[in-house]
């Protein structure tokens, strides 16, 4: 199934998802990233980011689309969103349902995939309103949002714990020429909260703390269990996950190159050989067996200023200091 | 090419039209029995929903066993092919233990490898998912996420469907299948389930543990998809149980399966079973240099036969281990294909029921009828007497040392003490363990008339 623009004068809210895999396991060794197709879902940032789609649609008797890219798998986290009357648009990405390795994962630019999602919102209309989640959990930097607003020419407010509809300015409407606005929330150090009245077009993105996404109806549920998931036809999609190939291509300068990747080795460090003939003494120098090694010294409890003496004397025991450890009793003297 | 329509935020639908919440049948519970009961359903061409608490069919359940496929001959053709196997038991291994000996009774059949196989281990999460998406690909409505809180009833008192807590709308049916597994709330409501007895339940606790499929392999002398099933008598402290170890494909099951009340006068943590079942002699070899994946706990209806509720009310069944159909009778110990049998008979019968137009307690009855022709109700009548034997004082307490003995005697060369006879070697073991040979001689009796 494809998408085709419809003439719908409601205001286009747009719910941007990042449906994954939310306790991915990770091999420390190589970095691969093995996903389970029963654990994908919304985070709780994106599941904010569509209650606040949701809301927006209500004050503005708009409507709200939620869009993931993403492979199938996807889909029935799609008609959970679905059931609570949202409709969907899966973006097809192919490489992120298959194992291309982590350089693939790892060269999948967000300002590639900002593009992809414009392009498939292009055939649905002109957004108003763009909520993400302040960030994704598998590997999520939190800047698809700002690219998304660059791409799509709207303002941008980014990391916002609150978001309701600015009716200080008499409601307005976004589509009824009175001016519209919303007002964002974000926290600052120390406490502090700073109010932002964001313009609209706009994209958001929202933090998962505070907000409880809604259940849906038991019809809403009943009705979204099989139903389809519209899908953007695959021309349209960009590619986003094609390892960029460095400065001057496709993607544009300061875009991500992955080379070969391989588990960390330390440099290698050359060490002069032993001086003898005999291979077992040899053996005994390179691996320090059998040299007599300063046992861990345990002290204490100890005060602040017996334990710094007793560390002093540590070092000038050791050679990193040249005089008494001890403190001069007239104190004209102090250790270096 | 059709069109995308974003819908009102508000309403909760996708759609113009209303959904209809009325269905021939609801199953709560997509386990093995819901599943099946909605695949004999919707094959009859009734409409069903099938209601599921977890976020996906599996999702709840815990289940470190092996699942003995070959009742699903009947309704899923060639279901070897398709099923999310991890490993299929080509080793059966019996272990009579104490906390330093071991008696193995293995069994080995390649004939078990191989098309149409006995028995797999699989994950509940993979396998309740199978099951579940050969319902919903057959037309069930599968609603997940969904805890059916209560029944709904007529004013004859008839079950006449479920509410939901989904803003406590709820589903009509003309019947209602009950799956919800052990400790079933809507058969308690309904007044089939007596008074939870605790000593008609275990407690299985469970441990997933990773290893590489090569060491598997080696460790358990199997290759490929093989894997093995070992079940203990003598590693539960003396607690009425058993443990048991399952081979998966990157990963093994290990735990035990005790008694509810008897744990609870031990005043033993479930987990520090497990603990010693790990560091046994005989399975800490199998497990060395494992990592801890996943560890759960669940009720088990172990009760048999006469513990069962009635399996029909007016507007309702009961299938799986919400009917307390799991067979645990020490050689067998099988659950999840007597749950696939009893929720396919309840949806044939409910479909009989509706053809005939009477759904009432009566006309409900063939489900009874029919588990009592086959294995479902011939198995555990049969064997109805096997848990009080194989969870007796002795069979726990005093069998597993007297056999480990036993053997340990006849094996340990005495030189220069002449050998002993095997009647003298029995008799010191029985004595040294508080058995008396006419208790010994009655049990095996008693266990000759339950399985023989």
């Amino acid at each position: 199934m494809s998408t085709a623009p419809i003439a719908d004068a409601r205001p286009l809210i747009v719910a941007c998802l990042r449906i994954t895999d939310l306790r991915p396991v990770v091999d420390p060794l190589t970095g691969a990233v093995s996903r389970d197709a029963f654990a994908i879902g919304l985070s709780a940032a994106d599941a904010a980011a569509l209650e606040h789609a949701l809301r927006a649609a209500e004050a503005w008797s708009g409507r709200v689309l939620a869009v993931a890219v993403g492979p199938a798998a996807i889909e029935p986290v799609l008609r959970d969103v679905m059931a609570l009357g949202a409709s969907v648009l899966r973006v097809p990405d192919d490489a992120a349902g298959t194992d291309h390795g982590y350089a693939v994962e790892l060269g999948g630019g967000e300002h590639g995939l900002a593009r992809t999602i414009a392009a498939a919102l292009a055939r649905i209309g002109t957004p108003t309103l763009v909520l993400c989640g302040d960030r994704s959990v598998d590997r999520g930097t939190g800047a698809l949002p700002a690219f998304l607003a660059h791409e799509l020419g709207a303002a941008q407010a980014l990391g916002l714990v609150g978001l309701e509809v600015d009716r200080s300015s008499g409601g307005g409407h976004p589509l009824d020429g009175r001016p519209a606005a919303l007002l964002g929330e974000r926290r600052l150090d120390g406490g502090w909260r700073e109010r932002l009245r964001v313009p609209l077009p706009a994209v958001c993105s929202v933090e998962g703390a505070g907000t409880r996404l809604r259940r849906a109806t038991l019809e809403g549920a009943l009705s979204a269990g099989a139903a389809p998931v519209p899908v953007e036809p695959p021309t349209a999609t960009v590619g986003h996950r094609t390892p960029p190939v460095g400065p001057g291509s496709e993607d544009g300068p300061g875009s991500t190159h992955v080379g070969a990747l391989r588990p960390f080795e330390p440099r290698t460090r050359v060490l002069p050989s032993p001086d003898s003939e005999d291979p077992r003494i040899r053996l005994l120098a390179m691996t320090g067996a059998l040299v007599d090694h300063d046992p861990p010294t345990l002290i204490g409890p100890l005060g602040a200023v017996e334990s710094a003496d007793e560390l002093l004397r540590f070092l000038v025991r050791h050679g990193y200091l040249d005089q008494p450890a001890v403190p001069d009793p007239t104190g004209t003297e102090a250790p270096r | 090419m059709p069109e995308l329509d974003a819908a009102p935020a508000s309403d909760g639908t996708t759609g113009s039209h209303r959904e209809s919440l009325s269905f021939d049948a609801v199953v709560v519970g997509a386990g093995p029995a819901g599943s099946a009961a909605a695949l004999a359903l919707t094959r009859a061409g009734r409409s069903v929903v099938l209601v599921e608490r977890g976020p996906f069919p599996g999702s709840k359940n815990v289940y470190g066993g092996v699942v003995y496929g070959r009742v699903l001959d009947g309704i899923i053709p060639d279901w070897w092919e398709q099923v999310p196997v991890e490993r299929w038991v080509v080793r059966r291994s019996t272990m009579t233990m104490t906390g330093s000996q071991s008696l193995s009774v293995d069994y080995r059949s390649q004939a078990w490898g191989a098309p149409p196989f006995n028995g797999m281990t699989t994950l509940r999460s993979q396998f309740d998912s199978w099951m579940a998406a050969q319902a919903t690909r057959s037309g069930v409505r599968l609603l997940t996420s969904t805890v059916a809180t209560g029944l709904l009833r007529d004013d004859r008192g008839r079950v006449i469907g479920v509410r939901t807590d989904r803003d406590g709308a709820s589903l009509s049916a003309k019947v209602v299948i009950a799956c919800d597994g052990v400790n079933s709330f809507l058969a308690k409501e309904a007044g089939m389930l007596p008074r939870a007895e605790a000593s008609h339940y275990t407690l299985g606790v469970k441990e997933v543990l990773e290893l590489p499929r090569g060491a598997i392999d080696e460790r358990f002398g199997v290759r490929s998809h093989e894997g093995v099933d070992i079940e203990m008598l003598g590693c539960t402290r003396g607690i009425p149980g058993g443990g048991f170890l399952y081979t998966n494909a990157e990963t093994v099951s290990v735990g035990v399966v005790v008694s509810l009340p008897h744990l609870a006068e031990a005043k033993v943590r479930p987990e520090e079973l497990v603990a010693e079942v790990k560091d046994h002699p005989s399975i800490a070899p199998y497990l060395r240099g494992s990592s801890l994946r996943e560890y759960s706990a669940h009720l088990i209806p172990e009760g048999g036969y006469d513990t069962m509720p009635p399996l029909a009310a007016d507007g309702m069944l009961v299938a799986g281990d919400a009917a307390a159909m799991t067979l645990a009778a020490g050689l067998w110990l099988e659950g999840v294909n007597f749950a696939i049998a009893s929720g396919f008979s309840a949806g044939q019968a409910v479909d009989r029921a509706i053809a005939a137009g009477d759904c009432s307690a009566r006309g409900l009855a063939s489900y009874r009828a029919d588990l009592e022709r086959q294995f479902v109700l011939a198995d555990h009548k049969r064997l109805r007497k096997a848990p009080a034997l194989i969870l007796s004082d002795r069979v726990q307490q005093r069998y597993p040392g007297l056999i480990c003995d036993l053997v340990e005697g006849m094996f340990t060369v005495t030189n220069p003490t002449p050998k002993l006879g095997g009647l003298r070697i029995t008799r010191a073991a029985a004595a040294k363990h508080g058995v008396k040979l006419r208790e010994l001689a009655a049990d095996t009796v008693r266990g000759m008339r339950i399985f023989g």
